[in-house]
């Protein structure tokens, strides 16, 4: 039993480092624009299907789709951008709809593309067992958390060290002191959507390299990616890896307790305790409460 | 006035005209009957967009939360149909007060955590199978009752059913609009604050608008359930009900009363009869891009963007 939960913590901790790519694109963009990209999840869902086209139609191993993934979904996104950038009136509101629409678009663009049919890799490499002490995980696994915590460094650095992350934090805390400041908030934004863009593209490799994907699964990773959010609190980068590890966990545990099919219940279930409980999240600053 | 002296006409011609001229026609009748369960959800979620000033992506969880009731009642319980129907949109609030919590989050979260409360009922409808069937789904769910000679399971009193259900629900619609609670609703579009000094109690009204809203798309997907006689979680869960809605919505003007039911007339046809024909899977691409561009273009709908061209032209001219 013991074994179990060691195992089911590991496989989350993994799982999680693909959560927290999800979830920090989205609220690096929410920070950045006050704009809540529901169209998220299809990115990286988008990501996904680049990753299964590169594999079956050219035979070849499904990280040599991470350059046309990125390049693909960082178009998208800052396509995005562009759109909720032309929205003229009540953007909080009308951006969700928009965003939602893309969603809708991408989903069915899936489908069209793609065909409803479930999709795994067919790479032996990646699903080759990586064995540590008594813990077992597709090498694929371990490989992409490796590139996620790679990920995450960079964007602290970035954001923290940087011209740019520097300006997309002062944007997030105070616009009109960052105006003053000579940051210019258009490009800041496009900034944003674009570096949430390339987190999208690896976490979507990576979600294709070990596990399945159908067009229904972007509307669950924003989902996801919102529950990690609200875990977090808002505007917290380490809540943000905490909740994502937290998801990662709670899903695994469920899997090995109960049952796979309520492997997505056990995230709301988190969801609504941490609602009810401590609705400003985990880490989050204390006003949040409307 | 001059709307009410339009009025009585425009309802015989629906009550009466619609069902003789295309009454014998099955195909037109059911393309009308959906078009009509489109256009009460699109209305219950323009209340509580234009009352309640939220944006609802999980409405399909009060459409399937009605449903399930309705069946479940009526086949395990023996409840007759009509009562049942009643009873679902109780169902279907006694789901939303479990979201209220919900309220505490403000704006984008809200949308997000309604959006998260749909799956969570999709999941346990597809996991309690001892009620709900499982993925199986449910099978011959009773049809709309024979009552005082009219039969209402036909095609032509499944029309007159949804049709009035969809009438009562805009009249009271309009109730609230018109009366002082709708007036401190729309005062708190402009502020949230400057109603709460004057004593509104702004979460309370929220909530009943919520309350309301889950009401009607509760007996909507109840009326739905006795009228296909079939249900299985993705069906009634399914994103279609919250898609096709809000695009209606969008598109005839969610601040209007008659906005989304014309729009959800007019898009699901379209959608039914062209965009389906052209591209068989996959359709809902062309609602995701009618949405997309409505809203950079024309938020309040079609009608404000008509509106706007000619106020232009009459400034030219």
């Amino acid at each position: 039993m013991t074994e179990l939960i060691m195992q089911s913590l590991y496989s989350g901790l993994l799982q999680g480092g693909s959560y927290a790519l999800i979830a920090l694109g989205l609220a690096l963009v929410f920070g950045a624009m006050k704009v809540i990209n529901l169209a998220h999840g299809e990115l990286v869902l988008l990501a996904a299907y680049i990753g299964y086209t590169v594999e079956s139609k050219l035979g070849v191993n499904p990280l040599l789709a991470i350059p046309v993934a990125v390049l693909l979904v960082t178009l998208a996104s800052a396509g995005i951008y562009l759109l909720v950038g032309r929205i003229k009136t009540n953007r909080e509101i009308n951006s969700l709809t928009l965003t939602y629409g893309v969603g809708v678009i991408l989903t069915n663009l899936a489908l069209l593309i793609w065909s409803a049919d479930v999709r795994a890799t067919g790479s032996s490499w990646m699903q080759e067992a990586f064995v540590l002490g008594p813990l077992y995980s597709m090498r694929s696994e371990v490989l992409f958390f490796g590139v996620s915590v790679v990920l995450i460094g960079g964007l602290w650095w970035w954001l923290s060290r940087s011209w740019y992350g520097r300006a997309v934090r002062a944007v997030s805390s105070n616009r009109d002191a960052a105006k003053l400041m000579g940051i210019n908030p258009g490009f800041t934004e496009l900034v944003s959507f674009i570096v949430a863009g390339i987190m999208a593209a690896f976490a979507g490799v990576a979600l294709f390299s070990y596990g399945v994907i159908t067009p229904a699964f972007g509307g669950v990773l924003t989902v996801k990616a919102f529950i990690i959010t609200v875990l977090a609190g808002i505007g917290s980068i380490p809540g943000v890896l905490i909740g994502a590890v937290l998801l990662g966990i709670a899903e695994a545990l469920t899997v090995t307790l109960a049952s796979s099919a309520l492997q997505e219940l056990a995230g709301m279930g988190l969801f609504l305790l941490v609602l009810f409980v401590m609705p400003n999240g985990l880490f989050g600053a204390a006003r949040r409460r409307g | 006035m001059k709307q009410y002296k339009l009025l009585i006409p425009a309802l015989l011609a629906v009550y009466v005209a619609v069902p003789l001229v295309f009454g014998s026609d099955n195909y037109v009748m059911s393309l009308v009957i959906a078009s009509l369960v489109i256009g009460g959800i699109a209305l219950s979620w323009a209340l509580l967009g234009n009352l309640g000033g939220m944006v609802s992506f999980g409405h399909s969880a009060f459409f399937g939360v009605g449903a399930y009731a309705s069946a479940v009642l009526t086949m395990q319980h023996g409840v007759p149909v009509f009562l049942a129907m009643l009873l679902a949109g109780v169902a279907a609030i006694v789901s939303a007060i479990l979201m209220l919590p919900v309220l505490r989050l403000r704006g984008p979260y809200f949308a997000l955590a309604i959006l998260a409360y749909a799956h969570i009922f999709r999941i346990l409808a597809t996991e309690w199978t001892s009620v709900t069937g499982g993925s199986a789904g449910i099978a011959n769910i009773p049809r709309l009752p024979l009552v005082a000679s009219i039969d209402f399971g036909s095609k032509t009193g499944n029309y007159l059913v949804i049709l009035t259900i969809v009438l009562v629900f805009a009249a009271v619609y309009d109730m609230i609009r018109r009366s002082p609670h709708g007036l401190a609703l729309r005062a708190m579009h402009d502020s949230d604050d400057a109603t709460r000094v004057v004593g509104v109690n702004n979460t309370l009204l929220k909530g009943l608008m919520l309350l309301v809203s889950s009401f009607m798309c509760g007996v909507v997907g109840a009326f739905n359930v006795h009228y296909i006689n079939f249900l299985e979680p993705d069906y009634a869960f399914s994103t279609l009900w919250v898609t096709i809605p809000i695009v209606a919505a969008i598109f005839g003007g969610y601040r209007t009363i008659t906005g989304p039911l014309v729009g959800a007339v007019v898009v699901y046809l379209v959608d039914q009869l062209v965009v389906k024909s052209i591209i068989p899977t996959g359709h809902q691409l062309v609602l995701g891009v009618v949405l997309v561009a409505m809203i950079i273009a024309s938020p309040d709908g079609l009608l404000a963007l008509v509106r706007k061209f000619m106020r232009k032209n009459d400034a030219a001219a």
